[in-house]
């Protein structure tokens, strides 16, 4: 006998299996129909999970300080008055110098205690430049009495309405600051409310004093700070990009090398959000593998059901000279066309509506009057679904190797039958 | 010259505790160019012997040799390829692929095998036609009558070039005219091709188109009855 060896050619294995695939067509086309409205599902799940979640982010980076922040060594750790970037004039130009493309917000933050003669409550006093900053552009229009500050008002803050309730105080009304200096004395500064908002974030509403950087300059002069060098506590850095957040932190850190300043992305600058962010991830992975599962069986009862009605016809080829490993190529191409279907379908089916949701959005405003604040930051009430490349891809794989290994079993049971077995069927 | 040479094959299994002797010392030669018939009643060891003889099967003693090859030491793998390009098969029933068509079946073996697209296209139309199913070669075997699946499926042994075509009860689901009908078939095609069929039966129609008829019983060989008749009609034609 001749050592000549029998070949399965791809184009052979893949119009058998394509063939095989639409033997049953009410039974693949269910399989399909619930493979693609499971992934359909989790599609929408996950991009809106992203899209609440990205929500969060960009308003809790507007809110507060940035995609980076560049701060004195040890502030996050732990913050006090006397901590700030004395040379604020220099750090300016040096930041300035890299032409980030963005935009780089001078702040001053301190821990004070504002007053009036009704109550005492304690407070975070953000000196900004009023018509510039982030936080004014996001809670101006939020203001529910009064009037925005303007530039140059030493004097002037605005206040949420939780503190305005607290302090029993009105608008046009006087506020002390008071904050203690290092060397144990107090320090005070009187204001007056020129407005107030209602952020519907009780963090924000209850805590947060906004005022003109000169306001909060005057106490960094009481703790010794130089005003000529124009002392700030950080500098919150916006990316146009915030896919670029990694190489400008880098960027900003090599320039800064040397100076008594250091430059933290949001994820450190916010280490509860992230990790709340990545609880809430978990949930709906936890979905996801529900979903998988479903999909798994699916698949699974499909395959196995055509591999068990088809012993018989899986003995005759063995007996003509199929192998055994030619019989298990041909099973898992049938599983791959289902899967590469299924995983189009999915995409055709959540991916339609992927589009659809990233453009109108969900409006959840109904469903959470109480308002949407979480973890400091707040998520906008109409959710857009949005997925990543990334994300897209993640899916594509998770949902496409489980369905591929789902047909594993049906394979390995097909090619286990001996040709007079499966012919005695 | 022999072509198959079958010595001492035993083939025993368990059911239960009881012992069952399928085959049982059955030695056996067949030459080239034969066309031979294994008949007995139901159980007599028929299908049991043509699996052995086709690799389909390991017996539990003795050898088989097909023109040099012993069929009992091949391996799994080197077993698929041995009938791949060796044997041709015809079973009782359900013989094709369903989701291909009369010509993709029986090009499917020769696929297998390795031939180019114009050679096995050429050699399926060939023996399509010599069993006459042009008209029916496209046609999938759902749209097929059970003779004209049966010579479907003799088109596809004989197309691929084996040297022994094994047909387990060919004519058992047939009806008298297509039983005859596929026999003259067979029999015309083994004297063109010089290819040596082995077919089990207990179709009297079958019986009488054989050359050669080895009756079985319990496992052994009662009788093996060359039918000279047929020689000379062979001759003739």
């Amino acid at each position: 006998m001749s050592a000549r060896h029998g070949r399965l050619p791809v184009a052979t294995l893949a119009m058998l299996a394509w063939r095989n695939l639409w033997r049953n067509r009410r039974r693949t086309l269910i399989t399909l129909t619930t493979i693609a409205f499971g992934f359909g599902l989790s599609v929408l799940l996950i991009g809106l999970n992203d899209g609440g979640h990205n929500s969060m982010i960009r308003n809790a980076i507007n809110m507060g300080e940035g995609h980076l922040t560049v701060q004195p060594p040890g502030y996050l750790e732990s913050p006090a008055n006397h901590r700030y970037l004395a040379d604020g004039a220099r750090l300016s130009s040096l930041l300035g110098a890299l032409a980030v493309a963005g935009g780089i917000e001078p702040r001053i933050s301190l821990q004070v205690l504002a007053s009036t003669a009704h109550n005492s409550v304690g407070a975070g006093l953000e000196g900004i430049v009023p018509r510039g900053d982030s936080r004014a552009r996001m809670l101006e229009p939020a203001l529910v009495g009064g009037e925005w500050l303007e530039e140059g008002d030493a004097r002037g803050i605005v206040i949420g309405d939780g503190m305005a309730r607290k302090l029993k105080v009105p608008v046009g009304g006087k506020v002390v600051l008071m904050a203690g200096e290092r060397g144990g004395d107090t320090q005070a500064q009187l204001a007056r409310v020129r407005g107030i908002f209602d952020s519907r974030v009780d963090e924000l509403d209850d805590f947060l004093i906004l005022g003109d950087l000169e306001l909060a300059r005057r106490f960094l002069v009481g703790e010794g700070a130089d005003p000529e060098r124009e002392p700030v506590t950080r500098f919150a850095v916006f990316l146009d990009d915030p896919d670029s957040v990694t190489y400008w932190k880098r960027a900003v850190s090599s320039a800064l090398a040397g100076e008594s300043a250091v430059a933290l992305d949001w994820r450190e600058m916010m280490p509860q959000l992230v990790q709340f962010i990545a609880v809430d991830d978990a949930g709906a992975y936890v979905f996801l593998v529900l979903v998988l599962i479903m999909v798994v069986f699916g698949i699974l009862n499909t395959v196995l059901m055509s591999v068990l009605e088809r012993t018989r016809e899986f003995g005759l080829l063995r007996a003509l000279g199929l192998g055994r490993r030619q019989l298990l190529m041909l099973v898992c191409c049938e599983t791959l066309a289902l899967s590469v279907l299924a995983v189009v379908t999915g995409w055709v089916v959540g991916g339609g509506a992927h589009w659809w949701l990233s453009r109108h959005g969900v409006d959840f405003s109904a469903l959470i009057s109480g308002g949407t604040a979480i973890m400091g930051t707040f998520m906008d009430p109409v959710v857009y679904t949005e997925l990543s490349a990334g994300r897209v891809w993640q899916l594509t794989v998770i949902v496409f190797v489980a369905t591929l290994a789902s047909g594993i079993y049906p394979a390995l049971k097909a090619v286990r039958v001996t040709p007079v077995q499966a012919l005695r069927t | 010259m022999a072509l198959l040479t079958l010595a001492g094959i035993c083939k025993y299994y368990r059911q239960g505790s009881h012992e069952v002797r399928a085959l049982h010392g059955i030695d056996l030669v067949v030459d080239k160019g034969e066309f031979a018939a294994l008949v007995g009643p139901s159980g007599s060891g028929k299908t049991t012997l043509l699996n052995v003889i086709g690799g389909l099967d390991t017996p539990s003693a003795g050898s088989a040799r097909l023109d040099g090859t012993e069929i009992t030491r091949l391996g799994e793998s080197a077993l698929s390829d041995f009938r791949l390009f060796e044997l041709g098969f015809v079973f009782q029933a359900y013989n094709l692929v369903p989701v291909l068509s009369a010509l993709e079946n029986v090009e499917l073996v020769m696929v297998l095998q390795g031939r180019s697209a114009a050679d096995r296209r050429r050699r399926a139309e060939h023996y399509l036609h010599l069993v006459g199913l042009d008209e029916a070669m496209h046609r999938r075997p759902s749209a097929l009558s059970g003779g004209q699946q049966q010579r479907v499926a003799v088109a596809r042994a004989l197309a691929a070039g084996p040297r022994l075509v094994l047909a387990d009860e060919p004519t058992a689901n047939l009806d008298s005219e297509n039983a005859t009908a596929l026999l003259d078939i067979m029999h015309s095609l083994s004297h063109q091709d010089e290819t040596t069929f082995i077919f089990s039966t207990h179709d009297p129609r079958v019986m009488e188109r054989a050359e050669r008829i080895i009756t079985l019983r319990d496992g052994t060989i009662e009788s093996d009855e060359r039918l000279e008749r047929h020689h000379s009609q062979r001759a003739a034609s």
